[in-house]
């Protein structure tokens, strides 16, 4: 792995991926930040019933919608709503609006479209198609990054697989041609980049693993590194990694000024020095699955609750990926 | 609160128990955990998995598991404490099948069963119903019940945003068939002139059109294949459905809620409990999974060391630790105070998040636990077992006012 990766900010369209409670929507929103700190457009995509975003980056905001609202120069944030992009859609092709939203309001309507397969994540994906396809007046791409926060990893690769499904499934129309469009963007390392995000336990290691071979083998969308979040870093300087054993051989009854003790000075050691210790396996197993360099990011253990917090992990996010020996 | 004030009571008064909560809280291991205990108080327990977790499985001597029950092997039940009458089973479930199975047995004839399991829309009848793999979980465990074999069933539900589409997935589908529009692609004549239909017939086929139009596929055509071959089971399913249904918020069946520490996830668990207040729900338990709790006495100090005494204790420690003055006597006991403040300040995040939750479970009078964090991952019998043990205790360990 000694070739140096691009730059994560170096694409058009990155689409973050991971199992739930990974902290995908917080390595969102951190790119979308550091990105527009920057000096990029960057416009941010949920994808999902609930907004997660905006209250990262802008806490207390209002939700943001299908339309979309700026949080912080350069920094949009959108829900792509399946339903409002399909009325969108339609309204386009159809060339009135007015009878779509009337159908739309119809709620015999909406339950049938609700048991319709496939259409919300084609749609979905065409309105993501369509954002990375606008330009600015001097024809410049108006949003010069777009990140998209995808469905966690069960429904990560339906999401993915259905412009393909949908272009071998459909005959003809404009939909095949549509579809087409969509499945070259996927496709295309140039413009996009699929992150996902792990946790360095077993299930969620497998999960990714699993998850980065099957798109790259099945679906052939670009992925080139897998971010490994809430890494506990070591607990002790080098050389003294076993200090908490040291500690747990001190007389159980000495007492130090201000400090509980020995052993559960050494208790507190030994729990860090685990959790590090089964945090650098599982990092290591990912890379060796996935034949991936790693990007760490530390845990925090306060958890991810606004911009100031998104800016500590922004840093390690954009560095270069490691190589981890396995 | 109907005789259920702890695990035990539990899985001794309730034939079915289902964990709910966010992905990533340890659902599966706490739905396995609750198996163990069921099978420990001699009933032949099963637990049901969504979530491919190979290595519990296979600590489990089961291999790889599948649709159908299997039996974890004697001698392994023997280690974990099982006695003779009690027995412990898993099963990960597989939505597809469980879904066909259940066209083969209300089909009317083979023919339809055929036009159902090769319709389009029923091939994406995973995506197509929305919640079907709420529903498909809830349809095996109603499969199980009604099959004898088992008298304790452990549900491990799939992983979603919002816990209740759980619930209310049985609901969903039979308002699904029962809708207007179903009504109306099954029985155009008569829908229409009976509900009034003709306002709303002209837009929405135009609209449908357009979407036949730039999709090149006959989707109303698929839509109605799909409905009608559906219709002549779907009274049986429909039974079956307020039968799930039945079951899910019966007496039979309790619900133990996950949470993680994490705030967000203590958030999530707050949302859900306060949307469980408004409905029928049988919630028995709030669990805080793998929460760190201090290794001394009492809660974790506000500081460590207290505030003031750091050179002394630096100094204290550095002595005992490097007697003989070598070099690396104040760098260690600089880091082994480091080590202990950083692990005290985890654990007071942990123990705001046992204070809301177990606020929160008091409030509506169901039980609450709190599993410790364990300094490995649980994949093997061993850890199991402990997580079993701390889930199952009379009362929280270290935790002085319950």
């Amino acid at each position: 792995m000694a070739e140096t990766l691009r730059s994560i900010l170096a694409r058009r369209l990155v689409i973050v991926t991971g199992k739930g409670g990974t902290g995908k929507t917080s390595v969102v929103a951190a790119l979308a930040l550091a990105a527009a700190r920057s000096g990029l457009r960057v416009l941010v995509a949920e994808v999902g019933r609930d907004e997660h975003v905006p209250r990262l980056i802008a806490p207390g905001t209002k939700p943001v919608g299908y339309a979309g609202r700026a949080l912080r120069p350069g920094l949009t944030v959108m829900r792509i709503d399946p339903f409002e992009a399909l009325a969108e859609y339609l309204g386009l092709q159809l060339g009135v609006r007015a009878v779509v939203d009337l159908v739309f309001r119809n709620r015999a309507f909406r339950q049938l479209m609700e048991a319709s397969p496939g259409w919300r994540e084609l749609i979905t994906l065409g309105k993501i198609w369509h954002l990375e396809q606008m330009t600015t007046p001097d024809g410049d791409p108006l949003h010069q990054l777009l990140v998209v926060d995808a469905p966690a990893t069960g429904h990560g690769l339906t999401f993915l697989d259905v412009p393909r499904v949908a272009g071998s499934a459909v005959r003809a129309g404009p939909l095949r041609k549509h579809a087409g469009w969509v499945e070259a963007m996927l496709g295309d390392p140039e413009r996009t980049l699929l992150l996902p995000v792990a946790l360095a336990e077993e299930l969620p290691a497998r999960e990714t693993a699993e998850l980065a071979l099957r798109v790259r083998r099945d679906l052939g969308v670009p992925v080139d590194r897998v971010v490994v979040n809430c890494l506990v870093g070591a607990p002790f300087p080098p050389g003294l990694d076993d200090l908490d054993e040291r500690v747990a051989r001190l007389p159980a009854a000495a007492t130090f000024p201000g400090l509980p003790p020995p052993g559960v000075l050494a208790a507190c050691g030994a729990h860090l020095r685990a959790r590090h210790e089964l945090g650098r396996h599982w990092a290591a197993q990912i890379a060796r699955m996935t034949g991936l360099p790693l990007v760490p990011l530390p845990y925090l253990a306060n958890g991810i609750r606004g911009p100031d917090d998104l800016a500590q992990i922004a840093t390690p996010l954009l560095a270069a990926p490691e190589a981890v020996a396995a | 609160m109907k005789g259920i004030d702890g695990p035990s009571a539990l899985v001794r008064g309730r034939r079915i128990v289902v964990c709910v909560g966010a992905g990533g809280v340890g659902k599966t291991t706490l739905a396995a955990a609750l198996a163990l205990g069921a099978a420990r108080a001699g009933r032949r327990a099963i637990v049901l998995t969504i979530d491919p977790a190979r290595r519990l499985a296979d600590a489990l001597g089961v291999g790889a598991l599948g649709n159908q029950p299997r039996e974890i092997p004697r001698e392994i039940l023997t280690r974990l404490g099982v006695p003779s009458g009690g027995s412990l089973s898993a099963l990960m479930l597989d939505m597809k099948r469980t879904f066909d199975d259940l066209v083969e047995r209300f089909a009317e004839s083979a023919e339809a069963r055929d036009r159902i399991l090769q319709n389009r829309i029923y091939q994406n009848v995973s995506d197509a119903l929305a919640g079907s793999a709420e529903y498909s979980a809830m349809e095996k465990v109603f499969e199980l019940a009604e099959s004898g074999d088992f008298d304790r069933l452990i549900v491990d539900t799939p992983p979603s945003q919002h816990a209740l589409d759980f619930l209310e997935a049985p609901q969903r589908l039979l308002e699904f068939l029962d809708s207007s529009i179903v009504q109306l692609l099954l029985h155009p004549a008569f829908a229409a002139g009976r509900f009034g239909f003709r306002l709303f017939q002209r837009p929405a086929r135009r609209v449908l059109q357009v979407i036949e139009r730039v999709s090149g596929v006959s989707f109303l055509e698929d839509v109605s294949e799909f409905l009608m071959a559906f219709e002549g089971m779907s009274e049986g399913f429909r039974q079956r459905a307020r039968r799930v249904n039945a079951l899910l918020l019966g007496r039979e069946t309790g619900f133990v809620l996950a949470a993680g520490p994490a705030s967000e996830s203590v958030a999530h668990a707050e949302a859900f409990l306060a949307r469980l207040q408004t409905s029928r729900v049988p919630l028995a338990g709030v669990v805080l999974n793998r929460a760190r709790v201090w290794p001394g006495e009492g809660p974790a100090p506000a500081a460590v060391p207290d505030v003031g005494k750091e050179a002394e204790a630096v100094r204290a420690l550095a002595a005992a630790l490097a007697p003989n003055a070598e070099g690396d006597g104040e760098t260690a006991a600089r880091a082994a105070i480091h080590a202990a403040s950083e692990y005290a300040s985890l654990v007071r995040r942990d123990e705001e998040a046992t204070r809301v939750l177990r606020g929160a479970s008091r409030a509506l009078g169901c039980f609450w636990r709190r599993v410790p964090e364990l300094p490995r991952d649980i994949h093997d019998l061993d850890g199991l077992a402990r997580v079993a043990d701390a889930l199952f205790a009379e009362a929280n360990a270290g935790d002085a006012d319950d």
